[in-house]
């Protein structure tokens, strides 16, 4: 996939590109409003990265234009402030999605992968790997065609993993994206563990055994 | 006053006395005159009477008192007898006028003295009351503009000037702290949204790199330990960051979004989120309709999930949370150990009794904006080893 990165603070910019690439997706960044505008207009994407405060400019004008354009990218709005507004502003205009600095990258990478399925590029609303198969409009997850019977966290645990796959995901990262802001209330993460044993046993008895430990408390959605 | 009340009742006295007197005299001498031309005896009783005399003797001059039939009182008169020879006939001819009653004059001098006092009285009473109308109404105008001034409003504060040094001076004085206490307060708005907003981008960014290092190769479960205990700790930089920039919207009143919210509805969704959370229950109880708020239902969600996280994160690992909701109050209760110490500074932001790391001690904070920005009544009691919080609608 064809992704543009317009964020003017270099080293996340660099960050997201280095993340992202190892996906095998293409990455090119825009460091300011105006080489944004300048992309944007001149090249397709199927997903773009939209920072609200680009230095000499805002993201949303960039939305605007390239609306205007009527070009078919996907887009992700990043932006510092944490207000309902801007992201109802940023929605309206036309974006898919809308995170708040700071983000796990892991978090960003699930929601491009959302987007994109979503999208307008042949997306089919299913993840595949290997014999599981995950239909995210009815938010069931089958191996081998036969359903897991997963609960609500247990598939948001499932596709999480699978859109990072071969990615390392403490349990931090895993924390907050099951539970936002209230991760904080978790002590010592035991319900994670909960959750994804039970992901885990649920797999294994299809013999899906793709979830492994990584460093002894982080884990790793791979293939042997 | 009183003296000269006196002084001047006895000289109008002694004033009309010699009038009277005067006057005597002047009727004796026309009695007399008319006597030696006409020779004719006439009476007017008691003004006049004119009697022959056997003797001529000195004139005599008295004060008597004479009954008056036609006011049917005793008289105070004024008499004059003298005795003359006139065409050799000896005459005694008395003259009386009346005199007016020293009673009469005083009330009178009282009553005039009286009425002038009132008149002066109310008079300066009025000229008085207008001319500090018109000399304190810059001062009075300028105190009420200073009552109604609010520090979070941006309207301005409009103070009328005085001809009086001082009051002038007060004015200049209050619009310059004014000015000042504005600055600072803006400032200070400006400075806690200008940080936290600042501090995402750095946090991001060690963020993403983070994640990047973790996914790199040679780690080891020790480095790996490390950096999530960062990650951890990013992540409560975050809450921190999120929550202050939330107070200070809360007290810029950047809430203005009412609706109608079921606190039960609403309590009972945060319930739900949380019990996944944690092994401490949960019971909610009361009234599945009430109360009814009419508040922004954002900070609606912020007010549960703050209590109740309160809630779990203080209560004994094998205690149960109560909520319960009824008309117009809410009250969350947790099974705790011991009281607080220092209960006073609840609401205080960072103040933490335990030293739990997971609280950013923003939570109540919080919340007490919240219920200060709707006026809502919250309290706290700890009693028989059960902390409760109380909201009043």
């Amino acid at each position: 996939m064809k992704i543009l990165i317009a964020e003017d603070e270099i080293a996340l910019q660099q960050s997201i590109a280095t993340y992202l690439e190892k996906d095998g997706n293409t990455c090119e960044v825009a460091s300011d409003f105006n080489e944004a505008v300048y992309k944007v207009d001149l090249y397709e994407y199927d997903l773009i990265l939209l920072d609200i405060n680009l230095t000499t400019g805002s993201g949303l004008d960039v939305l605007k234009s390239l609306k205007k354009k009527k070009k078919e990218s996907g887009v992700i709005i990043i932006s510092a402030n944490n207000s309902l507004d801007d992201k109802l502003d940023g929605l309206d205009l036309g974006a898919d999605d809308y995170i708040t600095k700071p983000f796990h990258l892991a978090e960003l990478n699930s929601r491009i992968k959302a987007v994109l399925r979503r999208g307008k590029y042949g997306g089919d609303n299913t993840i595949t790997f290997n014999e599981i198969k995950v239909d995210t409009k009815s938010r069931t997850a089958y191996v081998n065609g036969k359903s897991l019977g997963l609960t609500r966290k247990e598939y948001d645990l499932l596709v999480f993993f699978m859109t990072n796959k071969g990615r390392v995901l403490s349990k931090e990262i895993i924390a907050e994206h099951l539970w936002g802001d209230n991760s904080d209330l978790a002590d010592n993460f035991d319900f994670i563990y909960v959750h994804i044993n039970n992901l885990r046993k649920k797999l294994t008895g299809e013999g899906a055994k793709y979830i492994k430990t990584a460093y002894g408390s982080g884990y790793k959605f791979i293939e042997d | 006053m009183l003296i000269s009340t006196i002084t001047l009742y006895f000289y109008v006295k002694s004033l009309m006395r010699s009038e009277v007197e005067e006057e005597l005299y002047s009727t004796t001498a026309r009695v007399e005159a008319a006597l030696s031309k006409n020779d004719i005896m006439f009476s007017l009783s008691p003004l006049v009477e004119i009697t022959y005399a056997d003797l001529i003797s000195p004139e005599i001059l008295k004060d008597t008192i004479i009954y008056d039939p036609s006011q049917n009182e005793m008289e105070e008169f004024r008499e004059l007898s003298i005795f003359k020879e006139i065409k050799g006939k000896k005459y005694k001819i008395t003259v009386r006028n009346l005199i007016v009653e020293s009673e009469d004059i005083l009330i009178a001098i009282i009553l005039s003295y009286m009425t002038i006092i009132i008149l002066v009285f109310i008079f300066l009473f009025y000229f008085n009351k207008a001319r500090n109308n018109k000399l304190w109404l810059p001062f009075f105008t300028n105190l009420e503009a200073m009552k109604n001034f609010s520090i979070t409003s941006d309207k301005p504060i409009s103070l009328v000037d005085s001809e009086i040094i001082e009051f002038s001076e007060l004015k200049d004085e209050v619009e310059t702290l004014i000015n000042k206490v504005r600055s600072d307060y803006k400032n200070l708005k400006h400075y806690t949204e200008d940080v936290s907003h600042e501090l995402q981008t750095p946090l991001a960014i060690i963020q993403a790199k983070i994640e990047n290092i973790i996914n790199g190769d040679d780690l080891n479960d020790k480095q790996f330990e490390h950096l999530t205990s960062i990650q951890k700790d990013i992540q409560r930089l975050t809450q921190m960051n999120k929550r202050l920039t939330l107070l200070t919207k809360i007290e810029n009143n950047q809430f203005d979004n009412l609706e109608i919210v079921n606190m039960y509805d609403r309590i009972a969704v945060t319930v739900k989120n949380f019990q996944e959370l944690s092994n401490v229950q949960i019971q909610i109880s009361g009234d599945v309709n009430l109360p009814l708020v009419n508040m922004d239902p954002y900070l609606a969600e912020v007010l549960c999930n703050n209590l109740v996280s309160n809630a779990l994160k203080h209560s004994n690992p094998d205690g149960i949370v109560k909520i319960f909701a009824s008309n117009k109050v809410l009250s969350i209760s947790n099974q705790g150990s011991k009281a607080l110490e220092h209960p006073e500074k609840l609401y205080s932001r960072f103040y933490r009794e335990s030293e739990l790391a997971k609280s950013t001690g923003l939570g109540l904070a919080i919340v007490h904006k919240i219920c200060q920005l709707y006026k809502f009544k919250i309290s706290y009691q700890f009693i028989d080893g059960t902390h409760s919080f109380t909201v009043k609608f």
